[in-house]
C-alpha cells in the first residue's frame, strides 16, 4: 500500500519536475515545500484530533427548525470577461457563522 | 423555492409623530415586563420534598429511570414535562414579545449566594450557598434540605432534565476516549488520569423558542466560460461569469435552541476548553421536567449568571447562522459562489425557559500551562467530548520524522529525474 503510494507520488511528481525544469523552477521549490508541509499538517492533525479546538455544537443542524419557502430574487450588474479566479472572491455562502454587515 | 422580485420596503404607517413631550416621556419610561410563564412548584413551598405515597422525604434520582425513587416506601415517580405542564412546545409561530418563565427572569443584582434555611426536621439553621449547590445537609439530623422555591438570586430554574446514564456508564465512555488518544497524550496526564473523578454536574441553560425572518443581501457569480490558452509551455485556465446581486429572505421558527447561561461557560475563548462543553449539546430537553431539588441530590450545580437580555445577541447571531443555512440550498445557480455583504434578522417573539441539563464531567488542570481540560459526557445521549492535553516534544518528533521522510521522497525524485 505504502509502496503504491510512493510509486504514485513519484509519478506525479516527476511530471511536475519536468515540466519545472523549463522554467523558473518553481516546480522544484513545490516539491521540496513537502517535507515542511506534511510535517505542519501532521502536527495539525493529530493536535485537533486531541484538543478538539475547533468543535461546537452544530445548532444550524441539530435543532428543530420549520422553515417557510425561501424568498428572493437576482439581478445580473455585470459581468467578468477574463479572470483566473475559479471562484467568487470571499465565498461565504457556506461559512454560516462568519457575520457580515448587520442592516438594523 | 420561489422567487419573488425584490419589491422595495415601504415604511409601515404608524400614527402620527409623537409631540416632543410625548417622545421624552415614552424614553424615560421603565420597560414593560413582558408576559411570563409562572413555574413555581407549588407543592415543594415548604422546602421539603415528600414522597407523594407516604409522605418520607428521604428521596433520591434513580439514574436509570430518570425518576424520583422514596427510599422508604420504593414509590417511584417523576415531576410532569414541562413541556405538557407550559406548553412549551406549541404556538411557536405566534409568539410574539419576550416570553420570560418565571426562572428565568433577571437575576437580582443585591441577592446573596447564601440562603439560610431552617431545618424542617429538626428546627436547626442550615446555610446553602446556592452559587454551587441548591442543597445541603442538617448538620445535626442528617436531614436533606432543598432550594424549591425560585429566590431571586436567579439560582433556581423552571425545569431540569434529570441524569440517565449512570456514572458507570459515564466513566467507561471517559476511559474509551482517553484511550484513543494515549499516544500523544501529555505524560503526567496518562499517570494521573482517573476517570472514576468524573463528577456529575447540573449546568444552567436558557432554551429558548423564537418566531425569526432573516435577510441576506450579496454577490453571486455564475460561470460563462471557460478556456486555456498557452502561456510559454504553460497551460493556463481563464473564466467569465456573469456576476449578480442576490437577495434572500427566510422566516423560520426554532424550537428549544439551547445557549449557555453561565458566563463562564458562555465565554469560548481560546484560553479554555469551554467548547468542549458546548459539543455534547443537544440534549433532549423535551424531556425536562418541573423543578424539583430531588433531582440534584448527589450532584454539583453551576448557577446562571446570565439573563435573557445579554443573551439576546447570541439568539440573533445563531439566528443568521440559522438563516443562512436555511437559504443555501437556493444558490445552487451560483457554481463560482456566493458572498454574502449583509444581513438582517428581525426577531418577531421568543419564549425563554431557564433548564437545569445534566452533564458527567472529568476536568484536570495542566499544570505547565494553566489550562483546565474537560472530558464532557452529556448524561442524556452519551454523546462524549473532551480535551486532551498533548505532549510537545512527542508531536513535534512525529511531525518532524514525516516531514522528514516526505522530503526524502521529493529528494529521492530530484534525483531521479536530474
Amino acid at each position: 500500500m505504502t509502496i503504491e503510494i510512493i510509486q504514485a507520488l513519484v509519478h506525479v511528481a516527476s511530471g511536475v519536475v519536468r515540466a519545472a525544469s523549463d522554467d523558473d523552477g518553481g516546480g522544484v521549490l513545490w516539491l521540496l515545500a513537502i517535507g515542511p508541509a506534511g510535517g505542519a499538517a501532521t502536527y495539525w492533525a493529530i493536535y485537533r484530533y486531541y484538543r478538539n479546538t475547533d468543535k461546537s455544537h452544530e445548532f444550524e443542524r441539530d435543532t428543530i427548525i420549520e422553515a417557510q419557502p425561501v424568498q428572493g430574487g437576482e439581478d445580473r450588474v455585470d459581468h467578468i470577461s477574463r479572470t483566473r479566479d475559479s471562484g467568487i472572491k470571499g465565498d461565504n455562502g457556506g461559512d454560516y457563522r462568519k457575520r457580515v454587515q448587520r442592516v438594523r | 423555492m420561489t422567487q419573488d422580485p425584490v419589491e422595495p420596503q415601504q415604511p409601515t404607517f404608524d400614527g402620527p409623530p409623537l409631540s416632543l413631550e410625548e417622545e421624552l416621556a415614552a424614553a424615560r419610561a421603565e420597560p414593560e415586563p413582558g408576559p411570563s410563564i409562572e413555574t413555581v412548584n407549588e407543592s415543594l413551598k415548604d422546602g421539603l420534598n415528600r414522597c407523594p405515597k407516604c409522605g418520607s422525604t428521604d428521596v433520591r434520582l434513580r439514574g436509570s429511570t430518570g425518576m424520583l425513587v422514596c427510599l422508604f416506601c420504593r414509590n417511584e415517580w417523576q415531576e410532569a414535562r414541562v413541556e405538557e405542564e407550559f406548553g412549551l412546545g406549541e404556538g411557536i409561530d405566534q409568539l410574539e414579545g419576550t416570553v420570560i418563565a418565571s426562572g428565568a427572569e433577571d437575576i437580582a443584582a443585591d441577592a446573596a449566594d447564601q440562603v439560610t434555611f431552617k431545618c424542617e426536621a429538626c428546627g436547626a439553621e442550615v446555610v446553602v450557598d446556592t452559587a454551587h449547590a441548591l442543597n445541603a445537609r442538617c448538620h445535626w439530623c442528617r436531614h436533606t434540605l432543598n432550594v424549591n422555591q425560585q429566590i431571586p438570586n436567579g439560582a433556581v430554574p423552571d425545569a431540569v432534565l434529570p441524569f440517565r446514564l449512570t456514572k458507570e456508564e459515564a466513566v467507561e465512555k471517559i476511559r474509551a476516549f482517553a484511550s484513543k488518544r494515549r499516544l500523544f497524550a501529555h505524560k503526567r496526564f496518562k499517570r494521573e488520569f482517573v476517570p472514576e473523578n468524573v463528577l456529575g454536574v447540573y449546568l444552567p441553560y436558557l432554551v429558548i423558542d423564537a418566531r425569526a425572518e432573516t435577510q441576506y443581501w450579496g454577490k453571486g457569480e455564475v460561470q460563462t466560460r471557460r478556456w486555456t490558452e498557452k502561456q510559454g509551455d504553460k497551460q493556463v485556465t481563464y473564466y467569465a461569469a456573469d456576476v449578480y446581486q442576490v437577495q434572500r429572505q427566510v422566516a423560520f421558527t426554532v424550537d428549544d435552541l439551547t445557549v449557555e447561561a453561565s458566563s463562564e461557560r458562555a465565554d469560548f475563548g481560546t484560553k479554555n476548553t469551554n467548547n468542549i462543553i458546548n459539543t455534547i449539546l443537544p440534549f433532549d430537553t423535551k424531556n425536562a421536567v418541573k423543578w424539583n431539588a430531588s433531582y440534584l441530590v448527589g450532584f454539583t450545580s453551576e448557577k446562571r449568571d446570565l439573563n435573557v437580555e445579554a443573551l439576546t445577541p447570541v439568539l440573533e447571531d445563531q439566528g443568521l447562522s440559522i438563516g443562512r443555512s436555511q437559504v443555501r440550498g437556493s444558490l445552487g445557480r451560483f457554481d463560482r459562489g456566493v458572498r454574502w455583504e449583509q444581513e438582517k434578522i428581525e426577531i418577531g417573539g421568543s419564549r425563554w425557559v431557564s433548564m437545569y441539563l445534566p452533564v458527567w464531567l472529568y476536568s484536570y488542570r495542566q499544570e505547565s500551562n494553566g489550562l483546565l481540560h474537560y472530558i464532557a459526557v452529556n448524561a442524556r445521549t452519551g454523546e462524549t467530548m473532551g480535551s486532551i492535553p498533548v505532549s510537545q516534544p512527542k508531536l513535534l518528533l512525529a511531525a518532524f520524522t514525516v516531514g522528514t521522510f516526505l522530503e526524502g521522497i521529493a529528494g529521492a525524485i530530484l534525483v531521479a529525474s536530474a
